[in-house]
């Protein structure tokens, strides 16, 4: 049964963001959109969590950072990053520091532009990482068995 | 009853053999075969006589007497002798004052009356000889692996005292097995003053100002409650002609008032020797000495002294209204404050300390309450306490060795440091608190009993106080249970003679867990029987099977189970990076390196010693102080 | 004999106690929501979660922690068949506490600083309930004669006429033992605390699971407690009792929704003084009066 689609529990992590997309990741879990509708809770720990929403570009600070939360992470596990920043690096994806996206650490599985990204980017984000969790979840099924 | 007479004198000779060999073979084979003999006499006796109604001895003997006399001579110029060479005013007078009292009453007032039975056996006593005979004799053989260890960390050309320490040991066997077979109070007397100038010998070992200090501490406050014994002696005699115990109890049953006296005075020996409130410091100082004595102390013998004479006074107080609201006050008061106060320490010998005195407190209280239903769960607290506190003072003792330090907070992640030992100290630590452990079912029974005897102070206490007990020992059980850092396991060089000794508690524990049900029809059901005439105890026999076999679930878990399943592991969360998982370090804001530490809780705003102690210190002297004038009163009021 | 009842009653609640666990905490999560002006999660959340828990992957920060938790799951569950099995309260009480022992000793064992705080956390709060816990107990058995909870049945008119002080007291920790707000000290469902998760940190996947049904568990259990005191010798009692216990959870949602977390100082104190009051003069009532 596709009890992952129906579950998702979600870690956030601000890598260097201007707070922006930060602001709107918490937009979609508020009352406004509840998001627990559909069985989202915020987690704040890696353990617990399946998805995790990156804000803001990668750098030399934060990259060991995105890394051990991502590896911290049990699998099944989706990355979701949200905003521009998170997907390529943005308008400071040439500063001195800074590495670019999200992706340059670790892989990611969603990709939600936007500046700053609206709360229904992300939730059609969060909507389509779960279809990537199923998948993986089966994989993972399979692997085992095989 | 020759095996009576064997356990007392065995050890005695023991003792005189261990003073004059200094050989370490020699010593080791003599000690651990003597101790191998106790034990099984002791076994032998139990067994022989399972659920003996209470059987008197003929024996009386007009030299045993002088010896007693003779003894309490020597008692008396020991402690002078120590008191004049620390310049200690307060021992001296008051050993003068007891030597001159029972000289006193040996020759004027006991001269003509003779105790018929001067000897017994009950199921009581049977319970207690069990606990001496194996506890007792299992921490002899412990010490040797111990004072090993202690005399290399002595200066190098320390003086050698340990012929000395193990005669004493033994001695203090042959004290208590006096004590628990005499029915003859005069005998019982010096057995008591024996195991009160031993524990001063014991304490005093190391010789240092502190230790010096506290065994004078002790003995003063043990010498005072000598004297109430000696006080009751005289009263006994004076009003009844009789220094049976059987026969005094008797009487007491019968004509309270009477009796309320030397009951109070008893209780207050007792309580001096259980180290109730306010004498409580006697067994905090105590712990100066070396682990064994503290054991010996604190589990099998001298404490356990005090309890079992108030067990044995039981009937009285449940009809004497005087001496038994000071008994049960003081003792209550004493498991709820000494409780409070075990959550604030953080070295483990004063946890096990308060602990022990919280549990007597409340085996005193029980005994005070003196309904069948509270003498049962006394009796109970009296054999888990014993069993399982030894275990610990062992266990904390080697691991002081190996660790180096006796702090709490310095066990951390001894479930891999000293893998066996922390299983032990674990299952040690959860009998004391948790059900369906020995200790929780005997605190059940006693909750029934209060609830039985419409005692709304006492359930209070005793919730409040249980409560507390559950934190300190959990947040200690929460600190040997740490996994982390894969540490080097340093237990491998535990002496043998000391493992031996762990495992023999440890199974000692964990039998008299999973057999409780039978321990309760064949060793303790018996007792109360005999001395209430019904049988009643507060705890079904379904729910004591139901416990017996929730605690076997449990033993096999934490000594079968525990760490064997192999899991995929991962890294504990930090929130942040990660220096070196294993030893919870990570890097910190300035790029350095930190390490995550936690230490426990130990509230002293809330229930540390200053706060608590003097108001423990001022109710129980009151209450004794108004405990005596009322028993005087009640005396003149009846001439 | 005796013991048979026990055994069908542990069999009876180790299968319903999670099925209507489970249901009351996605009741619980669904009314949380309407208070707070939200649409709220199905009812069976809670079940979809567990679920999800159980398929991923098993891995732990060591040998131990999964063993000490089956073993809180086991007694907690054994403490409800003791309870509803007509056996006794204390012993209830008592085997529920070890479960909680276990509890605490999984996130002992991690080492880990969130999992410790938390640990200690639990433990103090405990230390709260427990003096209530037990007075609450004696009161029934002053009420009713007997430490049986199948004596309620036996009963001319329900336990709660006698006991209403201390039921009241039990109602006040009863918050501490559902760990709600304001004293969800050791750790809470809330997100974005200072202890992450608290107790649960480092436990993860199948682990976590048992944690839930654990707490769906204990929370029957004491909404169970609650029931009892409604129970008389009549069976529409326990019709009484079930929407008795209901209400009793209404309310501490209601609570949780209303107030913010404590201090572990007020916690205590305010418990230990509600302990006192209530649970005395109750107990000092039904002995003396």
């Amino acid at each position: 049964m596709a009890y992952f689609a129906k579950s998702p529990w979600v870690i956030h992590y601000d890598a260097s963001s201007c707070n922006g997309c930060d602001i709107e990741v918490l937009a979609a879990l508020c009352p406004g959109f509840d998001a627990e509708r559909f069985g989202v809770i915020n987690t704040g720990n890696p353990k617990h969590a399946d998805i995790f929403l990156v804000t803001g570009s990668v750098n030399e600070q934060n990259i060991s950072v995105v890394k051990e939360i991502y590896e911290q992470m049990l699998e099944p596990k989706v990355v979701v990053a949200c905003g521009i920043c998170a997907c390529s690096g943005g308008i400071f994806h040439d500063c001195y520091n800074v590495i670019g996206g999200v992706d340059q650490a670790i892989p990611v599985d969603v990709y939600a532009p936007g500046c700053a990204v609206r709360p229904e980017a992300i939730i059609d984000a969060v909507v389509e990482a779960v279809g990537i969790l199923e998948e993986k979840r089966a994989a993972m099924k399979n692997g085992k068995e095989a | 009853m020759a095996l009576i007479g064997f356990l007392i004198l065995f050890p005695l000779l023991v003792a005189g053999v261990l003073l004059l060999v200094g050989n370490e073979t020699a010593r080791r084979v003599i000690v651990c075969s003597s101790a191998v003999i106790i034990g099984f006499g002791s076994v032998w006796l139990v067994l022989a006589n399972l659920g003996t109604p209470w059987v008197g001895i003929e024996f009386s003997s007009g030299a045993i007497d002088i010896v007693c006399t003779l003894i309490g001579l020597v008692i008396a110029a020991v402690i002078l002798c120590f008191g004049v060479k620390y310049k200690n005013v307060l021992a001296c007078v008051l050993a003068v004052v007891q030597v001159v009292g029972s000289l006193v009453f040996d020759v004027f007032v006991a001269h003509g009356i003779e105790v018929q039975y001067g000897l017994y056996l009950d199921s009581l006593t049977l319970v207690t000889t069990f606990i001496i005979g194996v506890v007792g004799s299992g921490i002899c053989i412990y010490a040797l692996g111990y004072m090993e260890d202690f005399q290399a960390h002595e200066p190098a050309d320390a003086k050698d005292r340990r012929p000395k320490f193990f005669a004493l040991m033994f001695l203090f066997l042959s004290a208590m097995y006096v004590i628990v077979f005499s029915n003859n109070l005069l005998w019982m007397f010096t057995g008591w003053e024996i195991t009160t100038v031993c524990s001063f010998l014991l304490i005093g070992y190391t010789k240092t100002p502190e230790a010096i200090n506290n065994a004078f501490r002790q003995i003063i406050m043990n010498l005072a409650g000598g004297i109430g014994f000696l006080v009751a002696l005289f009263a006994i005699a004076l009003t009844m002609d009789t220094l049976s115990l059987v026969e005094f109890i008797a009487v007491g049953v019968m004509a309270p008032a009477l009796v309320a006296l030397p009951a109070v005075a008893l209780a207050f020996a007792g309580i001096t020797k259980a180290a109730q409130m306010p004498f409580h410091t006697w067994l905090l100082g105590a712990m100066v000495a070396p682990t064994p004595t503290s054991a010996l102390l604190h589990s099998s013998t001298m404490v356990k002294a005090g309890v079992f004479l108030l067990i044995k006074l039981s009937p009285i107080f449940l009809v004497c209204p005087v001496a038994a609201v000071m008994t049960i006050l003081v003792g209550g008061l004493t498991f709820l404050l000494c409780s409070f106060m075990a959550i604030s320490q953080t070295n483990a010998k004063r946890v096990l300390a308060y602990s022990t005195i919280a549990n007597l407190g409340l085996i005193v209280a029980c005994a005070g309450v003196g309904t069948p239903e509270a003498v049962w769960a006394a009796t109970f607290l009296v054999l888990f306490h014993a069993v399982a506190k030894s275990l610990l003072f062992l266990c904390v003792g080697t691991a002081e060795h190996h660790i180096g330090s006796r702090d709490i907070e310095d066990m951390d992640l001894m479930f891999e440091r000293m893998p066996r030992l922390a299983r032990f100290m674990m299952a040690g630590i959860m009998i004391m608190f948790v059900a369906p452990f020995g200790m929780l079912i005997a605190k059940w029974g006693t909750l029934v009993s209060f609830a039985d005897t419409g005692n709304v102070a006492l359930i209070l206490i005793l919730g409040f106080g249980s409560a507390a007990t559950f934190l300190f020992w959990a947040k200690w059980l929460g600190k040997l249970s740490g996994i982390a850092a894969h540490p080097l396991n340093v237990e491998t060089t535990v002496h043998r003679s000391e493992w031996i000794a762990l495992m023999v508690m440890a199974v000692l524990s964990m039998l008299c867990c999973v057999g409780l049900p039978v321990l309760s029809t064949f060793l303790v059901e018996p007792y109360i029987f005999d001395v209430f005439g019904v049988c009643s105890q507060g705890v079904s026999q379904a729910n004591l099977w139901v416990a017996a076999l929730l605690s076997a679930v449990v033993f096999v878990v934490l000594f079968g189970g525990l760490g064997s399943k192999q899991v995929k592991q991962v890294p504990v969360y930090l929130a942040g990076v990660s220096e070196n998982n294993a030893n919870r370090t990570f890097r910190n804001s300035l790029s350095g390196e930190t390490m995550a530490t936690s230490r426990n809780w130990y509230m002293e705003g809330v229930f540390g010693e200053p706060k608590i102690t003097p108001v423990g210190v001022w109710a129980t002297s009151i209450i004794i102080v108004v405990g005596f004038c009322a028993a005087i009163a009640t005396l003149c009021g009846l001439l | 004999m005796y013991l048979i009842p026990i055994i069908v009653g542990t069999i009876a609640f180790a299968v319903l106690a999670p099925v209507v666990g489970c249901l009351l905490a996605g009741l619980d999560r669904k009314l949380s929501a309407r208070m707070q002006g939200r649409v709220g999660p199905p009812i069976l959340q809670p079940y979809y979660d567990v679920r999800k828990l159980l398929e991923k992957d098993r891995a732990a920060v060591n040998n131990v922690e999964g063993t000490y938790i089956t073993c809180a799951l086991v007694f907690a569950i054994l403490a409800g068949g003791i309870f509803f099995g007509g056996g006794n309260l204390l012993l209830s009480v008592f085997v529920l506490t070890l479960s909680s022992l276990f509890f605490i000793l999984a996130a002992y064992c991690t080492r880990s600083p969130y999992s410790e705080v938390g640990a200690a956390r639990e433990a103090l709060q405990i230390m709260a309930e427990e003096p209530m816990s037990l007075f609450i107990a004696v009161a029934f058995f002053l009420a009713t004669g007997s430490f049986d909870s199948c004596a309620a049945f036996g009963l001319e008119i329900p336990a709660i006429g006698a006991t209403w002080i201390a039921f009241l007291g039990f109602l006040f920790i009863l918050t501490i033992k559902m760990r709600k707000s304001p004293f969800d000290l050791s750790y809470s469902h809330h997100a974005h605390q200072e202890l992450v998760k608290g107790v649960t940190t480092e436990m993860s996947g199948r682990t976590l699971a048992k944690v839930e049904v654990m707490h769906w568990c204990e929370n029957v259990l004491a909404l169970g407690w609650i029931g009892l005191f409604f129970v008389w010798g009549n069976p529409v009692s326990l019709v009484v009792a079930v929407v008795a216990a209901l209400a009793a959870f209404f309310l501490e949602i209601l609570i949780d929704n209303n107030f913010a977390r404590v201090k572990w100082q007020l916690m205590l104190k305010s418990a230990w003084a509600v302990a006192l009051v209530a649970g005395g003069i109750n107990i000092a009532v039904l002995m003396y009066l």
